[in-house]
């Protein structure tokens, strides 16, 4: 082997293992807690949360909700935080495999806020970024579908979906919940 | 030469015998699974389940809660025989309060109703103290004991008030009963190893494992030789 080769060599080993220390790295960044529940809410009211109420997962309304969904909610309740006509929701909905949880704020039945609060995949935590979360700004809900068209990200299909699916399920549960 | 060879023959026809036996007998059977319905039946011996990694099905914790049976498989979480919520906590202690299961987490209650449905859970986004170490009750009222004291709640579970209290009657664990037990091992693997099953690995050796697998490679070998023994003896007789 030529010094020129070992050279090549030396150089393409190395960066092939910076290259694998930066995707574990990245793919252990992705998972964690990016905002517990009670900050988003603390946030979300100005550190005057009010108390929290629930509604009760039966008849049309959890027809509609495992219509939304797409499948049966696990539970038989779910809790929110309401003040006038602003709403917080804490939604947790699977990505791939794993819950994710969001934080959604709704204001006059259109979307205020959505944040990932915790992130349990290995992969598709780009939804995080606001450069996706705010497509979901103003939206509103029309016949169970979101009035606008949300643009997906390459790699990260099923957190889009889960996103969009509890954007959908925050509204209708706050349209539900503020009549 | 010749009588080298019939020694060979004989040596090895001795060894493969049983071997030729064991696979013919169980081939027989194979052949007849359906008809006979072996894959329909069940072998549960213990040594036998042991062998196959199936035997053991210990729950993470257990509690009785109202004739209930709670338990705990990693993050998954039994009603008796029924999957009914996950946590990625360990369930530290249950009880009931009306009509509802009320079971603590480190950092959450998870809420099921007497019919075993998961209701919600209930963390400190919904004032529930953090740092929980067991749940209990105290003159029919809820009582969690934290890292930072006792606190008392109301059938809501949503406001808490810390309090200093003697004779809460905490939650305890329980042993799993050898009922639920059986049901739960089926949850998880099945009625046991079939009939069918069972046959099939001793006849292709997989019964033990990669060293089965080479067993009956090297049986496959001496068949080999012996057949090839068998025709030179053959041959030498005929000329």
């Amino acid at each position: 082997m030529t010094v020129l080769n070992r050279e090549i060599l030396h150089i393409v080993s190395k960066n092939l293992l910076s290259g694998i220390l930066f995707l574990i790295a990245f793919s252990i960044s992705a998972r964690g807690v990016y905002q517990t529940e009670q900050d988003f809410l603390a946030e979300t009211f100005s550190n005057n949360v009010p108390k929290s109420q629930v509604i009760w997962m039966k008849g049309d309304v959890r027809q509609s909700v495992d219509d939304i969904l797409g499948h049966s909610y696990v539970g038989l309740r779910i809790r929110y935080w309401r003040n006038e006509q602003r709403s917080a929701w804490v939604l947790e909905e699977i990505g791939k495999t794993e819950p994710i949880t969001f934080g959604v704020v709704i204001s006059n039945n259109k979307i205020e806020k959505v944040k990932v609060l915790e992130f349990r995949e290995s992969r598709g935590s780009e939804i995080r970024y606001p450069a996706f979360t705010q497509q979901f700004n103003e939206a509103q809900l029309t016949n169970n579908q979101l009035d606008r068209h949300i643009d997906g990200i390459s790699g990260a299909t099923l957190s889009v979906e889960a996103m969009t699916v509890v954007v959908k399920l925050a509204l209708y549960l706050d349209k539900l919940t503020s009549q | 030469m010749n009588r080298r060879m019939r020694s060979l023959h004989r040596s090895m026809g001795a060894v493969v015998a049983l071997f030729v036996l064991m696979l013919a007998i169980t081939g027989v059977f194979l052949n007849h699974s359906s008809e006979w319905k072996l894959d329909k039946q069940y072998v549960t011996w213990d040594w036998l389940l042991q062998h196959y990694g199936i035997a053991n099905v210990q729950p993470d914790v257990v509690y009785l809660l109202d004739q209930n049976v709670i338990s705990q498989f990693g993050s998954q979480i039994f009603v008796n025989t029924n999957p009914v919520t996950h946590s990625e906590r360990l369930v530290l202690g249950g009880i009931v309060l009306d009509d509802l299961i009320v079971l603590a987490t480190d950092d959450a209650l998870l809420l099921l109703n007497l019919e075993g449905e998961f209701i919600e859970r209930m963390g400190a986004a919904a004032n529930v103290p953090p740092m929980i170490q067991n749940i209990g009750l105290f003159h029919g009222e809820p009582v969690i004991q934290t890292l930072d004291g006792l606190w008392r709640s109301d059938f809501l579970l949503d406001q808490w008030e810390r309090v200093s209290l003697q004779g809460v009657g905490w939650s305890l664990l329980q042993s799993m009963p050898d009922s639920m037990e059986a049901e739960l091992a089926e949850y998880f693997h099945g009625k046991g190893v079939t009939v069918e099953q069972l046959l099939l690995d001793v006849h292709n050796g997989r019964i033990l494992g990669q060293y089965g697998v080479w067993l009956l490679d090297i049986l496959g070998i001496l068949l080999l030789v012996l057949s090839l023994t068998g025709l030179w003896i053959w041959a030498r007789r005929v000329h």
